[in-house]
């Protein structure tokens, strides 16, 4: 099989991720923290040094504030709701996951707070200017993609946060397309809130995420209970990580995660990222020689990252994903991609797109065999 | 109060008498599936004075069921009532004494026991291969008897099954046959008389074992053609024990796991509902192709196969996987697969 929907999961993860978890779960597995025995304790310890590498990946100061999660929508839903009271108003884009969209939708629903969607402009990016037009005196949150799930393109990330960072408000970014593969430095990247998925370009297994939170922002923690200390205390603890870190965490996961990291610092990022890069640009110019086929996003892939979203004309982009699967051996991803928004805006709405999304373990022999299958599917289906 | 003397001409058939009539008064049963089977043994046995008859039924009646569907009339679909709704507001007025419960849903894994944990007896009027294995896991789980019944074109068969006792339908059929072995009533057509032949024939078996007559059962797998007047009986002895059967041998029900059932996943923002079959098998497009153009407009590629019929559009691929488009619903998803693609 050919696995090109890394934007959703990476796969395959690198061996040792497999080999930790196995070990650390077969051996190591005790509840972290919870009880003073010998095996609790350094499983406290694996977990700490994971919040350890990860703060070393993204600059941040304190690494207790790297917070677990679920998922990339787990630490979306705690950032945004934690930060967003009654009155308050959020600034967002077109651009967004429904992981961004619907938190912040819901609560303008029940009344609780005014939202501004932000549109790109005709190359796709967000203009700064334009999200400083929109911010005013109750502006509590500025929350957005680095990249988008359907596009790939980076968003200038910097330059909205040095501007969010002169006023009161807070820069939540979902990196969930960007982390691992784009340095990411919440200091000179002036982010508050810094949320990613785990299994995605970390190479941890599924069911793994984090949020960092900057000293900036304040959270109210939605899951309350266990942490193992202060148990005497009725109220969830202020102390980080175990403020907004309730109940037993995936410690084998989370330990996994770690080994993903280290994979991604041992090999290097710049090493990773060209050799992405050099398999998104053989995509989308192959693609580009196949008549009625259409590319979205940039051509310009040093401004990209690796979802590479076309269609081809005549056909549904569900039966293509279907027949590069079931003919060709080839996982690919078709629809809206959860970004409904985008494809309004990419005018793909409602019938989405065929997404191909390669990660550091494909070669560009894969490319040429996914070029070679989407050119004889076209040539067989579309008008 | 029960006017028995409603029930006369039936105890005077001295199988049954009177003892045999209270015995069927007291008797519960569910009719699975109210189409042209179902329609003719919920009447039937609602009429015989069956004391409690649940019919469990998905779908909505449309014109082209009439031709068939005894009980139902152009006036139900003119007020859009379910089937199962329908057939209990027709039955009640026949017999007011026999309680009836209408259920509007399609049988699944999650609910099927409990449809038929409260009963004597299950009644087929389903009209596909997988709904039938989760009967037969189910009811062999429970150790209920139940009656199967399938019809096609002028053809039809019926077998009697009692857990323990007799083969069930896995020791007869091991697995559902290919797509293009399975002919369904909206690809190669039915006449209302093979519905009417196959389910009396069921119905007097239910009769049987309602009424106390247990061992009169009939033992065999019966086929009947209308048209020829071709029969055939299968006879089925020994066959319990000498098939290795998952069912009833193993007490192995993986049609209850749900992991036999197909994958729907609906594609947002689509209307379209895409079904992935739990079994790796190669539709023979030709044949499939063939079959659906009688119905409606197909073409195809290597690649995969289109079909508009009946307000749906589907799109099937080789593997057997299909995009039902025109719904959202994946019950309604699996019904028009069943009855175009079959499964
Ligand atoms: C841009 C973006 N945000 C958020 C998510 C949600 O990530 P997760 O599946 O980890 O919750 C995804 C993943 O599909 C994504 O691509
Ligand atoms: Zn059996």
């Amino acid at each position: 099989m050919i696995y090109l929907d890394n934007a959703a999961t990476s796969f395959p993860k690198p061996k040792r991720v497999y080999e930790r978890m196995d070990r650390f779960l077969r051996e190591e597995a005790a509840n972290p923290g919870r009880s003073g025995h010998r095996l609790s304790v350094g499983a406290e310890s694996q977990i700490a040094q994971a919040r350890n590498v990860i703060a070393k990946l993204f600059g941040v100061e304190h690494p207790e504030r790297v917070i677990f999660t679920l998922n990339c929508t787990d630490s979306l839903n705690i950032a945004i709701k934690g930060v967003l009271r009654e009155g308050d108003h959020a600034i967002t884009t077109v651009l967004e996951h429904n992981s961004v969209l619907r938190p912040l939708h819901s609560l303008e629903a029940n009344g609780k707070i005014t939202l501004t969607k932000l549109r790109p402009n005709s190359d796709g990016f967000i203009h700064p200017n334009d999200v400083k037009a929109v911010m005013g005196p109750k502006t509590k949150l500025v929350a957005m993609t680095h990249a988008s799930n359907v596009t790939g393109i980076v968003q200038p990330i910097r330059e909205i946060g040095k501007l969010v960072r002169e006023t009161e408000s807070l820069f939540l970014v979902d990196a969930a397309q960007t982390a691992g593969v784009i340095p990411i430095h919440v200091e000179s990247d002036f982010i508050d809130l810094l949320a990613f998925p785990g299994h995605k370009a970390l190479y941890g297994p599924p069911g793994t995420g984090a949020l960092c939170v900057g000293e900036r922002a304040k959270l109210f923690p939605w899951r309350e209970g266990g942490t193992g200390f202060d148990s005497e205390s009725l109220l969830q603890p202020i102390r980080f990580p175990f403020a907004l870190e309730g109940g037993t965490p995936n410690s084998v996961g989370i330990v996994g995660l770690k080994e993903g990291v280290e994979f991604i610092l041992e090999e290097g990022m710049d090493k990773i990222r060209a050799h992405e890069q050099g398999l998104v640009k053989q995509l989308r110019s192959e693609l580009k020689e196949i008549p009625s086929i259409r590319i979205y996003g940039t051509q310009d892939v040093s401004r990209s990252v690796a979802p590479v979203s076309f269609t081809v004309e005549g056909a549904e982009p569900q039966e293509v994903s279907l027949i590069l699967d079931q003919s060709f051996d080839i996982a690919s991803r078709a629809g809206l991609h959860c970004a409904p928004l985008m494809h309004r805006e990419l005018k793909t709405f409602p019938q989405g797109t065929i997404r191909l999304s390669p990660g550091y373990f494909n070669t560009a022999g894969e490319i040429q065999t996914a070029v070679r299958a989407i050119r004889e599917i076209r040539s067989q289906i579309a008008v | 109060m029960t006017d028995i003397s409603r029930y006369h001409r039936q105890c005077l058939f001295q199988k049954i008498g009177e003892e045999g009539q209270k015995k069927i008064a007291s008797s519960r049963i569910t009719i699975v599936g109210c189409g042209a089977l179902g329609t003719v043994l919920a009447s039937t046995l609602v009429r015989a004075g069956v004391g409690f008859v649940r019919i469990v039924d998905r779908d909505f009646i449309e014109l082209n069921n009439l031709q068939r569907q005894v009980i139902f009339s152009e006036e139900d679909i003119r007020d859009n009532l379910p089937k199962a709704v329908a057939a209990a507001k027709q039955l009640k007025k026949i017999n007011s004494e026999v309680q009836i419960e209408a259920v509007v849903s399609d049988v699944n894994f999650t609910n099927v026991e409990k449809l038929i944990r409260d009963v004597n007896l299950v009644l087929d009027g389903t009209d596909n291969f997988e709904t039938r294995f989760l009967l037969n896991d189910a009811c062999v789980k429970l150790g209920k008897p139940w009656i199967y019944s399938a019809v096609v074109g002028c053809h039809g068969l019926t077998l009697s099954i009692v857990p323990g006792k007799t083969p069930c339908l896995r020791c007869v059929f091991e697995s559902a046959p290919p797509p293009e072995l399975t002919p369904t009533c909206d690809t190669a057509g039915i006449i209302a008389p093979a519905s009417t032949v196959i389910a009396s024939l069921a119905a007097t078996e239910a009769l049987k074992f309602l009424s106390g007559n247990e061992g009169d059962l009939n033992p065999t797998l019966y086929s009947y053609d209308v048209w020829t007047r071709e029969t055939k009986s299968f006879h089925l002895e020994g066959l319990r024990d000498a098939t290795d059967c998952p069912t009833c041998r193993h007490q192995r029900f993986e049609y209850l796991s749900g992991n036999l059932a197909p994958k729907t996943t609906t594609l947002c923002g689509r209307n379209a509902v895409q079904i992935t079959r739990p079994d790796r098998i190669t539709l023979d497009f030709k044949e499939l192709e063939s079959r659906l153009k009688k119905v409606g407009e197909v073409k195809s590629n290597s690649f995969m196969l289109q079909a508009t019929t009946g307000g749906y559009e589907f799109t099937v691929f080789p593997d057997g996987r299909a995009i039902i488009k025109g719904t959202n619903d994946p019950a309604q998803a699996k019904v028009i697969y069943s009855k175009y693609i079959g499964v």
